[in-house]
């Protein structure tokens, strides 16, 4: 009986059970006073208050509801949450992307293997020709491609990607994975083009890739950290200024002069130069981070307030 | 137990996982107060548990389809409720137990009758519970103020119904001794 008593006090019995204790606490007065101690607690802890109105409660949380956005789907794992955010966050980007870069990207790679099939066609080129071309056009494509990824205050899209909850460089990290991927997929496919068609001649899959990929990765990281650093612009000047060197040093200039092979070598596909690609494209962002949306342009040039 | 009758707790719950907000009013007129009352005593203050209520109502409203039928509409209500005020409560400094050393010892202070009298002041056995472990504080919210029945308190905690009503015995006897040493007066 004893047992019965908290849940008697608290009202939680039901039927049988409470008529049961109500009949036993007639004819015992310890269990009655048992009971006050139980009722004494029940009482102390019941609150003071009432609780909120329910018109203003139901309101309240149907706002929270609607201001935090809705909830992630029951059984949902942290994993498939940030997956579903990853694919959100690179669809969102490759809608902000002009569709001029990457038809315009398209374009000149398309030319330059229509340059080498023509080409080809006309008189028995040898092998490391189509990789020649491939090395000149594929690194400038990608290198103008990242230029105008770091946005300047002038894109229309800034003062949006500003409010975003989302971190700058994370979204600058995208930005590139796009871009540059996209190349990355454009020249791949020109060589494999020119593989098929046998107009490289024996050159293999293998040995194209390696024609354009350092230099690839190597102008457009230093074209990336130009457009953080100085903007879309100055990146764009200097990487076709950079490539003109190389061009230079590859053709025009005697190839037997040490500038001319060390240029030539420092545009090659090799671990240092992937590795020095890396290290420019995490300044990139890392200096995206500490400047932010907003301070990203030329230093010296406009503000938007000046000192009077 | 469970009722599955129109206008009871599940048919309501069901009702609030299509989005009917008339649903999550009557959901909160029949045991907001209860539940206002339970979070209010986890929490301490008028303004803390009325901010976790609205975190419950908030996960109900958003999660009622989780709600399967398992366990009674009121247990999973609570179940919800005690899970929000812990995600706001967890690492706050808590000032309650910084008071008077609580006995190993069940029941050897102050009988009932002392107890019940102190209860006619009303607030030094209030005080009392305030200071008591947050797992003991639990059951007595759930059990008096929640107004859950034994088994649904046990059901909620994961522990035997046994253990529930130890720790309401052991908590009965940390009052009284808690009284005792304050010397309420007889």
């Amino acid at each position: 009986m004893n047992e019965l008593l908290p849940a008697y006090a608290a009202g939680s019995l039901c039927g049988a059970d409470r008529e049961r204790v109500r009949a036993h606490l007639a004819g015992c007065a310890r269990c009655r006073a048992d009971l006050a101690a139980w009722r004494a607690i029940a009482d102390a802890a019941a609150p003071g208050d009432a609780a909120p109105d329910a018109a203003w409660m139901v309101r309240t949380v149907l706002t929270r509801s609607a201001i935090e956005g809705p909830a992630d789907p029951p059984g949902d794992g942290p994993w498939a949450r940030r997956l579903r955010y990853a694919a959100a966050l690179v669809m969102a980007e490759a809608r902000l992307i002009r569709l001029a870069v990457p038809v315009a990207s398209a374009l000149v790679m398309a030319l330059g293997v229509a340059v080498v099939l023509v080409q080809a066609a006309a008189v028995a080129r040898s092998a490391a020709d189509a990789g020649v071309v491939l090395a000149l056009v594929a690194p400038i494509v990608a290198a103008a491609g990242v230029a105008g990824t770091y946005r300047s205050r002038r894109d229309p899209a800034t003062e949006l990607v500003a409010a975003t909850p989302t971190a700058g460089p994370l979204l600058l990290l995208v930005r590139l994975a796009l871009v540059f991927g996209y190349d990355l997929v454009l020249a791949v496919t020109a060589s494999a083009v020119l593989t098929v068609t046998a107009a490289g001649g024996a050159a293999s899959l293998h040995t194209l890739i390696a024609a354009w990929l350092g230099p690839m990765a190597l102008l457009s990281s230093v074209s990336l950290l130009a457009a953080v650093r100085f903007g879309t612009d100055v990146a764009l000047g200097a990487a076709i200024g950079l490539w003109a060197v190389r061009v230079l040093a590859g053709g025009v200039l005697a190839r037997d002069d040490w500038p001319a092979r060390f240029i030539v070598d420092a545009w090659s596909t090799n671990a240092a130069v992937l590795a020095m690609s890396v290290v420019f494209g995490i300044a990139a962002v890392v200096m995206a981070g500490r400047i932010g949306p907003y301070d990203g342009e030329p230093r010296g040039g406009r503000r938007a307030t000046h000192q009077t | 137990m469970a009722r599955a009758e129109p206008g009871g707790d599940e048919a309501l719950l069901r009702a609030v996982a299509t989005g009917d907000a008339g649903a999550l009013t009557r959901l909160y007129e029949r045991h907001g107060d209860a539940l206002f009352g339970y979070l209010y005593q986890l929490a301490g203050d008028r303004m803390t548990a009325e901010e976790i209520l609205q975190d419950t109502m908030l996960a109900v409203w958003r999660s009622a389809a989780a709600f399967e039928g398992r366990s009674k509409a009121t247990t999973w209500l609570f179940g919800v409720a005690r899970r929000q005020a812990h995600n706001r409560l967890r690492g706050r400094p808590d000032p309650r137990t910084t008071g008077i050393p609580l006995p190993d010892r069940p029941d050897q202070g102050a009988g009932p009758d002392e107890l019940a009298i102190a209860a006619a002041g009303g607030t030094p056995v209030a005080a009392a519970i305030d200071r008591l472990p947050d797992h003991h504080r639990d059951v007595i919210a759930l059990v008096f103020v929640a107004g859950l029945p034994l088994a649904d308190v046990a059901e909620m905690l994961a522990i035997p119904i046994g253990t529930v009503k130890s720790r309401l015995h052991h908590a009965r006897a940390a009052v009284a001794a808690a009284l005792t040493a304050q010397e309420v007066p007889e």
